[in-house]
């Protein structure tokens, strides 16, 4: 009896978790849908901002958003790839568990330190201006923990056997590598940079010291002096005008279409890493 | 030195064999001294933890990729040292291939399955990759069930299937001797009896050395037998010899306790 009351227990305090998780995220997703719908409209994607921002669309604060996500993806991918196989692969146990611990310790710095860090290394260091370039690079590193866990977890469930077994061929540990560890390791480096891009194309501290202006920027035309504009920079910057009805509205819409495309993004995750998996195996 | 003897030259000889655990100081493996003759079949039996698997792990270096593990005392094939510094682990592992338990596919067809690890060691062009396929599936006796589709997935096979794959992989390598370990245990009745034809059918070209929990398997297939036992002070090797001697006539307790605890031989 009072084991099938503490299972009962135990089971309403899982379900109402997970239910709080659930409407918790549908409660913002529904707040930001009702409080920017009126600023939705196809102009809204796909005009340009005029003015102070009380005026046309957020069209190049998608792509700039797009832009330097898709940058830090492609910065932090081949990154965490190498981390990944070396802590699988050749890397000492001291020194492993070093990297390891270094790897979740960026996880834990702030976003606003990334700002700084990018702030005086691609500013003072480099002597760049506001570009694109360095607001991928300083996401890229903010993301790297994440596709690095993901990709190492899943290099770890690859079974010991089946590495002894490519190993017992005669093969080579770069043979190895390639024909074992990055087939099997696919799905959690997708799943990793899904995730990573997710959160990259949601920060505001880190591309407002290195990347991002309000207004005055369309599509990169350079390296270093090419800054964008962007999704988060815009909504925080219309924030600070909160007192005024119509850049609430369209600072809604702002934060809509940014809540939008990282759904999007996520619910990718689940199918293209099935999707990965299930290819790799036919490969 | 306990050893196994007939008119068959031996091809590996194992001198004072250790291996041992860095960290724990566990020892696995206490001075195994084993000769395995060339062209024939060695049985390796024992009760579990007695360092069957991590013989064959130390007989082609595969221990190297196991830091962990501290291996001593000689292994020579063909008169050399297999950790001596001029051996190439890579190439050794080619020449004395292994097959494991559960049976291990990779990504891709049949095809590549069976291919792709000679051809990244060079032992297989275009010109010759078809013939390498066909006389390795036929060894391991699967060229007749997968022929028509050789471009399926090998996840698609029976586990049988795909343990007879893994061994038409390992003998597309053409290695001089075949290390198995344990494998049957994970197949039924029917793909086991036909993986114990395809292992006497390569008696004739590989020397075979088969870890194995059943004595009537070891009986089916063995030559020789080397028993091992876990003792106080790791797996040691009690007895070996003639298959039927060890197996019929133990001389060693370990050896008679292990052949009384399986029910005998009939």
């Amino acid at each position: 009896m009072r084991r099938s009351l503490i299972d009962a227990a135990l089971t309403f305090v899982c379900a109402a978790a997970t239910v709080a998780a659930i409407g918790l995220f549908l409660a913002i997703l529904g707040v930001v849908t009702l409080r920017g719908a009126s600023a939705l409209s196809w102009r809204f994607l796909t005009e340009a901002t005029r003015g102070a921002g009380e005026e046309g669309g957020i069209v190049y604060q998608i792509a700039g958003t797009a832009i330097i996500a898709a940058t830090a993806a492609a910065a932090a991918i081949p990154l965490a790839a190498g981390v990944g196989i070396w802590l699988v692969m050749y890397a000492a146990d001291a020194p492993r568990r070093a990297v390891e611990a270094v790897v979740h310790a960026i996880n834990g710095i702030p976003s606003i330190v990334f700002g700084l860090i990018g702030f005086a290394f691609f500013f003072r260091f480099l002597d760049m201006k506001k570009s694109w370039l360095a607001g991928g690079l300083i996401l890229a590193l903010m993301i790297l923990p994440t596709l690095v866990i993901a990709f190492v977890e899943r290099l770890r469930a690859i079974p010991r056997d089946t590495v002894l077994a490519a190993f017992g061929l005669g093969l080579r540990r770069s043979d190895v590598v390639r024909t074992v560890l990055l087939p099997h390791g696919a799905p959690g480096l997708v799943t990793g940079t899904l995730l990573g891009i997710g959160r990259a194309a949601g920060e505001t501290a880190p591309i407002m010291f290195t990347c991002a202006i309000f207004a005055g920027a369309t599509l990169p035309h350079g390296i270093v002096d090419s800054p964008v504009l962007a999704l988060p920079y815009h909504i925080f910057i219309l924030a600070q005008d909160s007192f005024d009805p119509a850049m609430v509205v369209r600072m809604w819409g702002t934060a809509a279409v940014l809540v939008a495309l990282e759904v999007t993004v996520s619910a990718l995750a689940i199918p293209l890493r099935l999707t990965v998996a299930k290819e790799a195996s036919r490969a | 030195m306990l050893e196994l003897r007939d008119d068959a030259p031996d091809l590996i000889n194992i001198h004072a064999l250790s291996v041992r655990v860095r960290t724990t100081g566990r020892v696995l493996l206490q001075d195994v001294e084993l000769n395995v003759p060339k062209h024939r079949i060695t049985g390796i039996i024992g009760p579990s933890g007695a360092g069957k698997s991590t013989l064959l792990k130390a007989i082609n270096r595969l221990t190297d990729l196991m830091p962990s593990l501290e291996v001593s005392g000689q292994v020579l094939l063909n008169g050399v040292d297999v950790r001596a510094r001029e051996v190439d682990p890579d190439d050794l592992r080619r020449r004395i291939g292994i097959v494991f338990q559960q049976p291990v596919t990779f990504h891709g067809s049949i095809r590549r399955n069976v291919t792709f690890a000679a051809q990244r060691i060079g032992l297989v062009n275009r010109r010759n990759e078809q013939q390498v396929l066909e006389e390795s599936l036929r060894a391991a006796n699967l060229w007749d069930e997968v022929r028509d589709r050789l471009g399926h997935s090998a996840g698609t096979l029976s586990v049988g299937q795909q343990q007879r794959l893994a061994i038409a992989r390992t003998l597309a390598g053409n290695p001089d001797v075949l290390l198995m370990d344990e494998p049957t245990s994970a197949l039924d009745t029917a793909s086991t009896a036909i993986v114990e034809r395809t292992i006497l059918g390569l008696r004739k070209s590989k020397t075979i050395v088969v870890v194995t929990h059943q004595l009537q398997q070891a009986r089916r297939l063995a030559d020789y037998i080397a028993c091992l036992c876990a003792t106080d002070r790791g797996g040691a090797l009690v007895e070996s010899g003639a298959c039927e001697t060890v197996l019929l006539a133990p001389r060693h307790a370990e050896t008679r306790r292990l052949v009384g605890l399986a029910g005998g031989i009939t």
